[in-house]
Parts: structure tokens; C-alpha cells; sequence
């Protein structure tokens, strides 16, 4: 019993199944396991026999574990169109979302620390203020490129797509970020492409891209461990 | 098996047009039968096999990922309950669900129809 189960669920963990996911799977496979053991019992075969009947009719627990995970990821649209998902919808959705996280982060700013009064604004000949507003714009700019990665990075975790999608996701989101820019200057709010590439924006993608994947490996190395099922 | 069935069956939800022959199948076999009663996923291979007169089956263990894009989809719900000492996931249709199983229901019935008047036409 224990055999089958663990390598049903140290499979479903190598093949990179969200944790919260490999639980309930390898609950209720063993639950059904359970009951065909007890179907077997009641057919007259005793407990060894009925063991491996149910482990024969559950099969291969390396193949059952994969063809858990086909279905899985065929359940989600970004799991069933990982190529449009992670390959081309960055593309078009980066622009768009990282403008509007920009313009929510702003306005959200500007209502806090400013209540949309224009007088508290600082005045283009304040040097100081106007440098704090660009530093806010600058954050803005930076955890507006955080979310929209994130946001990739959720939806290939949740539908449970290999890696490479979500690294493709977040290189996609690398190369945005190495062009796009915002930045406040006297009498202007500038949002755009610049040619000169910033490296520092292109970096936070593949740092998070980074940090998950070093996450997901040591909670898989833990999770490995346990025996509980 | 039905679980090439299954992952077509899947694929049929976000089809809307000129849905093929065994499209959404599993579905409406699984939705039928929560329809009646709430039952555990064991249950439901069994009901599908038996009922079916071992037609059609599910890979064991393959009804749950397909149980919880259901789920997910909100036409199931399930909650875990303690039967005889043993723990199990109840799964029951929704609102949602049932509104699936009806227009599932409506287009089987029209594609087993043209199917009939066209097996009819040959025997004729």
C-alpha cells in the first residue's frame, strides 16, 4: 500500500504538481485504492491477493502519476495552451498590464500621500520634491514589472506546466522590462520605450523566476521527505 | 478506456462550435450521475462501468483531476465525510452543473437522433 502511494506521490512531485494538489490526488487515489482492495476482499480473495488486484487495476503508479498530471494540466485553458499562454499572451499582455498596475500604483500614491490636492503637489522648481515623486514613479515602475511576472509565474504554478513556460513567461517579461520606462520629470510624466536598456528592470523577472524555482525545488525536497500520506 | 475521452471531453467545454462526436461525454456520464445522488469518486467508476454495461470506463484514479476540474468549474462541489470509518470525498452536482448537465442532455439527444435517422436511412 505504502509502496504504491509513495511512488505514486513522490512522481506527481517530480513532475512539478502543486503540493496543495499532490495531497488531495494521493488522498483520494488511495482512498479509491482502499476500496478496491475491500471489493476484492469481498469477491472471497484474501488480504495479499486483494492488495495486488487493486494495485493491478490501478496500474503502474509512474504511468497513473502522469496521466494524472495530463489531466490536470489539460484542466486549465493555460494549462491545455501553455504555448499561447506563456509564449504569446506576455506578449501582448505585458505592455497593457504593466501600464495599468503603473497608472493603479500611481493614483494610489498620489491619493494617500497627496489626497489629489495639486497644491500639496510639489512645484516643478522644488528639486527635492520632484526627486521623491520620480523614486515613487521609480518603485512604481518596479513593483508594477514584479506583478505582472508574478502574475505569469501564479498561472503556470497553478495549472502545472513545466518549468520552461514559466521561465519563457518571465524572460518575455525580461526583455519588456529592458525597454519600457517611466519616469517623472518638471512638467512631464513620461511612459514609454527608451533603447537604452535598463538592467536593472530586466533583472527583477529572472530574479523571481529564480526564486520560485529554488522555492518550488526545496519545498519539493521537503515534501519528498515526508512519508504521511 | 475513457480517458483519452476524458481530455477531449475537457477540450469540448471551451468549444463552441461543431463539437465532435464524444465530446463531452465523460461529462455528461459523470454529471448524470451526481445528478441522481452525491457520490464518491470509486462510486463513480463503478456507476459508469456497470451502467454502461462495461462500455465505457474510467481509468482508475484518473476521475479525480477530472473531478476537480469540475470542481473548479463550479458544476460539483465535494466535501469530505466519515462513512463507516472511513474518510471520503463526497462530490454533489451544483446549480451551474445541473444547467451543464441540461444543455449536455439537449445535445446528445440531437446528435443520437441524426445518428438514428442516418443508421434508419442505411437499414432502409
Amino acid at each position: 500500500m505504502r509502496d504504491f502511494i509513495e511512488t505514486l506521490r513522490r512522481r506527481l512531485v517530480e513532475l512539478g504538481c502543486p503540493t496543495s494538489q499532490v495531497r488531495r490526488l494521493v488522498r483520494e487515489v488511495a482512498d479509491h485504492r482502499e476500496d478496491l482492495k475491500h471489493a476484492a476482499l469481498a469477491d472471497g480473495l484474501p488480504e495479499v491477493g486483494a492488495e495486488t488486484r487493486a494495485d493491478v487495476q490501478l496500474g503502474d503508479p509512474l504511468a497513473l502519476a502522469e496521466q494524472l498530471m495530463v489531466t490536470l494540466r489539460r484542466s486549465s485553458w493555460w494549462g491545455r495552451h501553455s504555448v499561447i499562454g506563456f509564449g504569446v499572451v506576455p506578449l501582448l499582455a505585458f505592455p497593457v498590464l504593466w501600464l495599468l498596475l503603473l497608472i493603479l500604483e500611481l493614483a494610489a500614491g498620489f491619493a494617500l500621500g497627496y489626497g489629489w490636492d495639486p497644491k500639496k503637489l510639489p512645484a516643478a522648481g522644488n528639486p527635492v520634491g520632484i526627486h521623491h515623486l520620480g523614486m515613487a514613479a521609480l518603485c512604481a515602475h518596479y513593483i508594477a514589472i514584479a506583478l505582472v511576472t508574478l502574475l505569469f509565474c501564479w498561472l503556470a504554478r497553478r495549472s502545472a506546466v513545466s518549468l520552461k513556460w514559466m521561465v519563457t513567461a518571465c524572460t518575455i517579461c525580461s526583455v519588456y522590462a529592458l525597454f519600457v520606462q517611466a519616469s517623472i520629470k518638471p512638467h512631464s510624466f513620461a511612459v514609454g520605450v527608451s533603447w537604452t536598456p535598463h538592467w536593472i528592470e530586466a533583472a527583477i523577472p529572472l530574479l523571481i523566476a529564480s526564486a520560485i524555482y529554488f522555492f518550488q525545488r526545496r519545498t519539493r525536497q521537503r515534501f519528498r521527505e515526508k512519508v504521511v500520506v | 478506456m475513457l480517458t483519452t475521452i476524458t481530455v477531449k471531453g475537457m477540450m469540448a467545454a471551451m468549444k463552441k462550435t461543431n463539437p465532435s462526436f464524444l465530446n463531452g461525454v465523460p461529462e455528461l456520464l459523470v454529471l448524470r450521475l451526481l445528478a441522481r445522488r452525491e457520490m464518491y469518486g470509486y462510486q463513480i467508476v463503478e456507476e459508469i462501468r456497470a451502467q454502461t454495461g462495461e462500455a465505457l470506463s474510467f481509468g482508475e484514479g484518473c476521475i479525480y483531476p477530472y473531478l476537480h476540474y469540475l470542481e473548479a468549474e463550479k458544476q460539483v462541489s465535494s466535501r469530505r465525510q466519515e462513512v463507516e470509518g472511513r474518510n471520503r470525498n463526497y462530490y454533489k452536482l451544483t446549480a451551474r452543473g445541473r444547467k451543464r448537465l441540461d444543455e449536455l442532455t439537449t445535445e446528445w439527444k440531437r446528435v443520437t437522433t441524426g445518428v438514428a435517422l442516418l443508421m434508419e436511412e442505411e437499414h432502409a
